[in-house]
C-alpha cells in the first residue's frame, strides 16, 4: 500500500494545480429564474404543517378504524346467536291458532 | 464567494417574507459557493445549472429550517454536497478504463507516477486531474466523494464529516475502503499495461 499511497499522493498533487474555471456570477436571469420559482411555491411551512397533519390524521383514523373493528367484533360475532333467540312472532300465531 | 458588504441576515429575513427581489439577491450571493461545489462532484457537468437550481430551491424550502446553529454558507453547501451525492447515485458507474481508454497524455502521467519517483510535471496537470476523475469513477458514490474531499480539496475529516453528516469513524472506513479499491485500479491498469 505504501508504493501506491506514495503514487497516489503524487497523482492528485499534479491534480490540484490544474486551473479550475472559477465563475464568479451567475448566468444571465439564473438567480431570477430560480427566485421566482421559488417565491410561486406555497409556503414550505404551510405544505410541510398539511403534511404532518395528514400523517396524523391517517394514523388516527386507522387507530379508530380498529378500535371500533375490535368493539364491534364481539356484537357482529355474537349476531347469530341473537338472530336464533328472536321470537318469531308469525310461528308463534300459527303455534297459538291450533 | 464572500461578498463583505452583504448583509445575509436581512436578506433572509426579507427572504422568509417571500421578497423576490431578495430571494434573487441570496442566490446571486450564494452561486459562487454552490456551483464549485457542483463542478467538484460532478466532473461529466449533467446539467450543471439544473443541479444548482434544484439546491437552491431545496435551500429555499428548508429554510425555515435553518436556526442559524452553524454558517448559513455551510448549511447550504451541506444541502449541496447532498443533492450531488443523490444525483451521482442515480448515475450508472462508468465502464472500466484499460491502459488503451487514456488518451496519450493520461497514459504519460500515469506511466510516469507508476515507474518514477518524481514528481508530475506542471504542465499535465491537466491530464492528471482528467485521470484521477476517471479513477474516480470506478468507486461507488459515496468513496469517490471522500476521495475527492480529502485527496482533491484537502478537507480534514471533521469538515467531510460535518458536511456529508456521516461520522469520522466513517469517513475514515470509506477513505480506506476507496484507497484499497484505487490501489487494486492501478495494479490493474499497470499489469494491463505490461502485457
Amino acid at each position: 500500500m505504501k508504493d501506491f499511497e506514495s503514487q497516489w499522493q503524487r497523482l492528485v498533487a499534479a491534480a490540484r494545480q490544474a486551473p479550475v474555471a472559477d465563475e464568479a456570477a451567475a448566468p444571465y436571469g439564473f438567480a431570477t429564474r430560480v427566485a421566482a420559482r421559488a417565491m410561486s411555491e406555497p409556503p414550505p411551512g404551510a405544505a410541510a404543517l398539511f403534511g404532518r397533519f395528514s400523517v396524523r390524521a391517517l394514523y388516527l383514523a386507522c387507530l379508530l378504524t380498529l378500535t371500533g373493528a375490535a368493539a364491534n367484533y364481539f356484537v357482529l360475532a355474537g349476531t347469530e346467536d341473537n338472530e336464533q333467540n328472536l321470537i318469531d312472532p308469525v310461528s308463534e300465531v300459527f303455534t297459538n291458532a291450533s | 464567494m464572500v461578498d463583505e458588504g452583504f448583509d445575509l441576515p436581512a436578506c433572509l429575513g426579507r427572504v422568509r417574507e417571500r421578497d423576490q427581489v431578495a430571494a434573487r439577491e441570496l442566490v446571486e450571493h450564494l452561486y459562487p459557493l454552490v456551483i464549485r461545489i457542483v463542478r467538484s462532484h460532478l466532473p461529466r457537468r449533467v446539467a450543471e445549472e439544473d443541479l444548482a437550481q434544484e439546491i437552491f430551491l431545496k435551500m429555499f424550502t428548508r429554510l425555515d429550517q435553518y436556526k442559524g446553529a452553524v454558517a448559513f454558507s455551510h448549511w447550504v453547501s451541506r444541502i449541496a454536497v447532498t443533492t450531488c451525492i443523490d444525483q451521482l447515485r442515480a448515475q450508472k458507474r462508468r465502464p472500466e478504463y484499460r491502459w488503451a481508454d487514456l488518451s496519450e497524455k493520461e497514459a504519460e502521467v500515469l506511466d510516469q507516477v507508476l515507474t518514477s519517483e518524481g514528481d508530475v510535471a506542471a504542465n499535465d496537470a491537466l491530464a492528471a486531474r482528467e485521470l484521477v476523475y476517471k479513477l474516480l469513477g470506478q468507486l461507488k458514490v459515496e468513496d469517490r466523494l471522500v476521495i475527492r474531499l480529502l485527496d482533491l480539496e484537502q478537507r480534514s475529516v471533521a469538515e467531510i464529516s460535518e458536511l456529508t453528516g456521516w461520522n469520522p469513524s466513517l469517513v475514515k472506513v470509506r477513505a480506506f475502503r476507496a484507497r484499497g479499491k484505487l490501489k487494486k485500479l492501478f495494479q490493474e491498469l499497470e499489469r494491463k499495461e505490461r502485457s
